[in-house]
């Protein structure tokens, strides 16, 4: 039975991984620690998949159980990433006043995203998920309305970050 | 925010992106279990190693010989002993070998083929360590029917009687056997579980390989 289980886990995370990836590109800074976060939470998930029940696609179970997993680990590593922040804000300063190819500027923008903090970051995995606002509240364990609040607060800070001056 | 949504586009078209991990690498990922199976054959067996060399030396056998009044068998017994521990070097370098090979591994077939060759290495390990229990024991009463002056008389009563022989004989057959039962189970007991759940990975991996 549990040979089975392992079986049917193995195969499906293998199927839906890009979700995790996704999740370690915004949560992570580098192809070793992507590496790091996408082992961990693959173990988070076989941890917690007896209690996956099946009422929801694998995806979904797996999407939350992977943020839930970055966020408990981002926190916990806070601390060392503030130097790294640093730099990177020093960067956008000096770059931000040229014309960027459309390419750059999604290399900026993952570099911004990159310096939001462990939820800001879940709540921007959603969006660009498509995720609606019901499933992003009843994921982070917020109200509706509080979802909405945060993630034009996001979308200010993300303005800040690429254009501190506000030119 | 025209650079989230700028952001947005690509994410979704992002899905190939990323160097696919393989059902065998997350199945690595979950388990990490042969490779610490591995590891602790090898920490056990350096352990058990160790354990029989401080009850050897809390053992001086040397008086035992001089007792004997045969000191060339001491030279016999230090030559017996260093090839002993030679071999059980070469097993420990074996399990560690072992080790390298299964922690680095990335291939199904390349795991599953170096768990069988643990698992045989072991097997030999064990086999060898246990024929090794049965001659020193045969050496041991050889020994001291041909030279213990203490076995002297009972030598004598056993010329003479072909009952009183034959209850000698089965006493240490049924020794022997005691011996071996007793080191079988505790080896058993020590690899065999290690061995079971490292099949139980290999027939796992070859659910996966098919």
């Amino acid at each position: 039975m549990s040979e089975n289980l392992e079986h049917s886990f193995v195969k499906q995370l293998q199927e839906n991984q890009n979700i995790i990836h996704k999740i370690c590109r915004l949560y992570t800074n580098g192809d070793d620690a992507h590496k790091d976060l996408f082992q961990e939470i693959t173990i988070q998930l076989w941890k917690a998949f007896p209690k996956f029940r099946g009422d929801s696609k694998f995806s979904t179970w797996a999407y939350r159980v992977a943020l839930n997993t970055a966020i408990t680990l981002y926190r916990k590593t806070k601390r060392s990433i503030s130097t790294i922040e640093f730099e990177g804000r020093q960067h956008f300063t000096h770059d931000i006043e040229y014309n960027y190819e459309e390419e750059e500027q999604i290399k900026l923008m993952y570099k911004a995203v990159y310096q939001l903090n462990d939820i800001e970051k879940a709540l921007v995995f959603m969006y660009l998920e498509d995720k609606d606002y019901t499933e992003i509240a009843e994921t982070l364990g917020i109200s509706e309305v509080n979802a909405r609040v945060k993630m034009n607060r996001i979308k200010g800070k993300l303005k800040k970050i690429l254009n501190p001056l506000g030119i | 925010m025209k650079e989230l949504d700028l952001l947005k586009k690509d994410w979704q078209k992002n899905d190939n992106s990323f160097e696919q991990v393989s059902e065998i690498e997350i199945y690595k990922m979950i388990h990490k279990k042969s490779s610490s199976i591995v590891k602790w054959i090898l920490v056990i067996s350096i352990l058990e190693v160790s354990i029989w060399t401080l009850i050897s030396l809390a053992f001086n056998t040397d008086d035992y010989f001089k007792k004997l009044k045969h000191d060339e068998l001491i030279q016999y017994f230090e030559v017996l002993t260093i090839f002993n521990y030679g071999v059980i070097l070469v097993f420990i370098y074996l399990f560690y070998k072992n080790y390298i090979l299964i922690s680095t591994t990335a291939s199904t077939k390349q795991l599953m083929k170096d768990i069988l060759k643990t698992r045989k290495t072991v097997q030999y390990y064990v086999w060898y360590n246990l024929g090794m229990i049965v001659f020193s024991l045969i050496i041991g009463f050889v020994i001291a029917f041909s030279y213990n002056p203490d076995v002297s008389i009972l030598k004598d009563k056993i010329a003479n009687d072909g009952k009183i022989m034959a209850i000698t004989i089965g006493i240490l057959i049924l020794t022997i056997a005691v011996f071996f039962g007793i080191f079988w189970l505790f080896y058993r007991l020590l690899y065999g579980i290690l061995l079971k759940r490292l099949y139980a990975n290999y027939k796992e991996l070859k659910k996966i390989d098919l």
